[in-house]
Parts: C-alpha cells; sequence; structure tokens
C-alpha cells in the first residue's frame, strides 16, 4: 500500500470512498487497460484527490470512477502524443516543403467541410442532437426534453452520427 | 470486416457516447463488457479516438462563416497560397518582434520545439509562444486567439468595451486586465495569472481568478482544480526559468520537453514522482537536462531524438 495512504489524518472524504470502492474501482482499471499497473493508477488517483479542492460532489462514486476513467484516457493520449511528438519532431528537422502551413490548413479545412457535410447528410435533428452533445456539452436528459423527444431517439441519433464520423475517420486514416 | 466485429464496434461506440453523458453511472455494467472480450478495450479506445478526432475538428469550425465578403473571385482564389505564405512570413521574424497584418485571413502561428516567438497585436497586448505551441488569429477579430495546442503567455491591453478571449478547444478564458499563461497539453488546460485577472467560462459557473491562482483541469469536463502559483514565477520560461511547487515530473518533463525541442519520455514512474524548485532553461538540452535531474531525483539518457527519464536508482523514493 502507498506511504499516503496510512496517514490517517490526511484522509478525507472522497479518499475513504477510494478505500471502500478499492476493489471494485482495481476491476475496472484492470478491465480499462492498466492491467498489473492498476494499483500505481489508483494511487495516482488518490493523490489527484487529495489535491481536488474539498467540495461538495453529488456522487463521489461515480465521481472516482469518472476520474480514473479520464486517467485512463490520458495514459493512452499521453503515450499517442509522445510517439506523435517524436514524429513530428522528426518531421520538423527533415522540413524542405515551401509552405507546410498553408498545405496543412487547406486539407484541415476540406476535412471539416467533409465531416460537416457528413454530419448534415444525417438530417437536421442527427447533426443538432450531436452538435448539441458533443461540442455544447449538454447532457442526453436535457437534449430529449429541448427537443421533446424519448431518450432513446436521442441516443439513437448520437450512434448514427458517432458511427458516420467513424467511418469517416477511418477514410482519412487511410489518405 | 465481419459481423461480429462491426457489432463490437457499434457496442463500443455506445458505451463511448453514455460515458460521455454527466449522468452515466453505469459502471459496473461497462467493467463487466470489458472484461467480457480483449478486444473490447481495443474497440473502445478506437470509438474515443474516433470521438475525439471528431470533436477537435468542428470545435476548430470558425464562429461565424469566415467570409462575409462575396465568393472569392478567381484571383483571390489563386493567390490563396501566396496570402496565406505571407502571413506566416510576416510572424516568422526569428526570435523577433511581428506584427499581423489586418487584412491577410486567419493565421495559424506554430513554433517549432524549443523555439520562443513574440507577436504583438495592434492593440498593444502582446503574447509570448513557447516551443512547440500552435495558435489561430483572425485578424477581424484579433482580441479572440485560439490556442490549439501548447503554451503562450498573453500581456492584454484591457479594454472593458473589447474583451480579450483566449479560448481552448471550447474553454473560453476571458481577461479582466492581465498578465496570464495557458498551457494546452492534450486535453488538459493549465491556466495562470501573474497579474490582474481572468474569468474562466464567463457564464454561470463562470471562475474567477486572481493573481496568483493557477487553474488546472485534466479533461474536458474534469472538475477544475485550483491552486496557489508564485505570480512572479508565471511565464518564467520566457526568461529560462521554470519554477513548480509539488509538481509533478509528468508534468516538469512536458515543460521540459517543449523548451528544450525534444521530446521527454517518463518511465520506471518517474512520472509520478513530485517536484518543489527551480529550473534553468539556459544552454544545449545536455546541459540543461544535466543541471535538472540531480534537483528531479532522475537520469536523462538520450534515445534517439527523445530523451528518457527515469528515476534515481539511488531510492529517493
Amino acid at each position: 500500500m502507498p506511504r499516503a495512504m496510512s496517514r490517517e489524518a490526511e484522509i478525507d472524504g472522497l479518499q475513504r470512498v477510494i478505500l471502500n470502492e478499492r476493489s471494485r474501482l482495481l476491476r475496472f482499471l484492470t478491465a480499462r487497460g492498466a492491467g498489473d499497473e492498476a494499483e500505481d493508477v489508483l494511487h495516482d488517483l488518490w493523490q489527484r484527490v487529495a489535491s481536488a479542492p474539498t467540495q461538495p460532489i453529488a456522487e463521489p462514486v461515480s465521481y472516482l470512477f469518472r476520474a480514473a476513467e479520464n486517467l485512463m484516457h490520458d495514459r493512452r493520449r499521453s503515450a499517442i502524443s509522445r510517439q506523435r511528438r517524436q514524429q513530428d519532431w522528426h518531421e520538423i528537422s527533415n522540413q524542405v516543403e515551401d509552405n507546410p502551413e498553408g498545405e496543412r490548413r487547406l486539407i484541415a479545412r476540406e476535412r471539416l467541410r467533409e465531416a460537416e457535410s457528413t454530419l448534415a447528410a444525417l438530417g437536421p435533428r442527427a447533426a443538432g442532437i450531436f452538435r448539441r452533445y458533443r461540442l455544447d456539452g449538454i447532457g442526453q436528459a436535457a437534449i430529449a426534453r429541448e427537443l421533446g423527444v424519448s431518450l432513446s431517439s436521442v441516443e439513437k441519433d448520437l450512434q448514427k452520427a458517432y458511427r458516420a464520423l467513424a467511418v469517416l475517420k477511418a477514410k482519412f486514416d487511410a489518405e | 470486416m465481419s459481423a461480429q466485429q462491426s457489432d463490437i464496434g457499434e457496442a463500443a461506440r455506445l458505451w463511448a457516447i453514455r460515458i460521455q453523458d454527466p449522468a452515466f453511472a453505469d459502471w459496473d455494467g461497462f467493467t463487466a463488457w470489458l472484461e467480457r472480450d480483449p478486444a473490447h478495450l481495443a474497440a473502445y479506445e478506437a470509438a474515443l479516438e474516433a470521438d475525439e478526432w471528431a470533436t477537435d475538428l468542428f470545435a476548430s469550425e470558425p464562429q461565424a462563416p469566415p467570409l462575409s465578403a462575396p465568393a472569392p473571385a478567381p484571383r483571390q482564389r489563386r493567390n490563396w497560397f501566396a496570402v496565406a505564405g505571407m502571413a506566416a512570413a510576416a510572424v516568422a521574424v526569428a526570435g523577433g518582434w511581428a506584427v499581423l497584418d489586418r487584412d491577410s485571413p486567419a493565421v495559424n502561428i506554430l513554433t517549432a520545439p524549443g523555439e520562443h516567438r513574440t507577436i504583438n497585436l495592434a492593440d498593444g497586448s502582446s503574447m509570448m509562444l513557447n516551443g512547440g505551441t500552435r495558435i489561430t488569429i483572425d485578424p477581424d477579430t484579433p482580441r479572440q486567439i485560439a490556442l490549439a495546442q501548447g503554451e503562450a503567455l498573453f500581456q492584454v491591453k484591457h479594454d472593458a468595451d473589447k474583451p480579450f478571449v483566449v479560448t481552448v478547444g471550447k474553454t473560453r478564458l476571458l481577461d479582466a486586465g492581465t498578465v496570464f499563461n495557458v498551457v494546452r497539453d492534450g486535453k488538459a488546460v493549465d491556466v495562470a495569472v501573474a497579474e490582474g485577472a481572468v474569468i474562466y467560462e464567463p457564464g454561470p459557473n463562470q471562475i474567477r481568478l486572481a493573481a496568483g491562482d493557477e487553474l488546472f483541469r485534466a479533461h474536458p469536463g474534469a472538475t477544475p482544480v485550483l491552486r496557489r502559483a508564485n505570480p512572479q514565477a508565471i511565464g518564467g520560461w520566457r526568461t529560462g526559468q521554470l519554477q513548480y511547487n509539488d509538481a509533478s515530473l509528468d508534468r516538469v518533463a512536458r515543460d521540459l520537453a517543449r523548451n528544450i525541442g525534444h521530446p521527454i519520455e517518463a518511465s520506471g514512474g518517474a512520472e509520478r514522482m513530485r517536484f518543489t524548485g527551480t529550473l534553468m532553461l539556459q544552454g544545449s538540452p545536455d546541459q540543461i537536462l544535466a543541471r535538472a535531474g540531480p534537483l528531479l531525483g532522475v537520469s536523462f539518457a538520450p534515445k534517439g531524438e527523445t530523451w528518457t527519464m527515469t528515476p534515481d536508482d539511488d531510492g529517493r523514493r
């Protein structure tokens, strides 16, 4: 057990919840890709909770699972961006093109345009729901209320949008 | 793709959708699904990646249609590359000062890893970009800056009638008379205020950051964490100093990487160690890291273009 966990004085509400839910969280972390390092990630979570300002949290268990999910996501992202930075660095040191910036912007604009038309092709409701959910960060229940439709139709529209965008990404990745 | 694979992909996307919802609570159900088949995790990661890619792409959408002018005439169209090239050239003064041309289209300004660059804005505000940074400015709205990645220090001429706004993805930072530093590293955002104040996410849940406040958010949707920073040390990278108060070495490594121009790979638990103190950035990467190593309690070793960072084996921890 990490050293910090034995310092009783520092254990506050959320850390107590970590202790109580330890096995559930570990099981989640293991399955979520931490494998043998699940204990390390849990310790990381423990420390982050300790440095967070104390404020009331409505659903502490869900809060911790989400924090654990975010940690795993960040770990993977930093692994990927490490690889990418390495590659970028390599590209920068071998740069010969005259105008890579203009070209990148052109490609980015073109891709955005294609993504916009992919979304638009799903119809205004699905496109609107995707934007509301992912870009404005509005929950599904609130969107369903706004539009006066059922929760499951919101979810179906989101599935349509995610599916179409995944196909588009696969196409760009292959280019 | 087999039918089974596409079923897994579909299920994975559904989990990705559900988990994005702040109200999601079925973590045990998600765990059980992940445990059922090792392919599920990979499919879920792929779904998240696609989601993030799409979200980033749409977040780069201009707020308003980019051109209110009539459809570009053929001549303008032909010159598009040249215009972009000139705009880029206007700010690419090596290590010096640069002024944006008001008539150019929205520009991306990039710094190479290890490069510092100062951009002066027409209103007297300026921003200093650290290495490995990308920002977008539309000269039509020069007081709205999008930080796409990296780190920048903003020195703002306050004007109550013309708010100065920095956007980091979907997050808005509103200046209230200020010198402030913003870091965007992947999904994480770090805002530190040296002078004046900054409003994080103006609106009902806004947070006012005063001089010496630092806000860190690991992930959009994550709860922002506030801590105290030394106002004198904020933006210290400009003058070749990095100051920390109980920072994870993971973060220190990312800051060093931006400044020396080489990626740094932490391993062996080094990323979880913590550091309080000041690092000096003078000299070559070898010299900087040779000085930093003993202070951080780690060893740096070159590995191709990358440096690795591992804990010292004399058991500091």
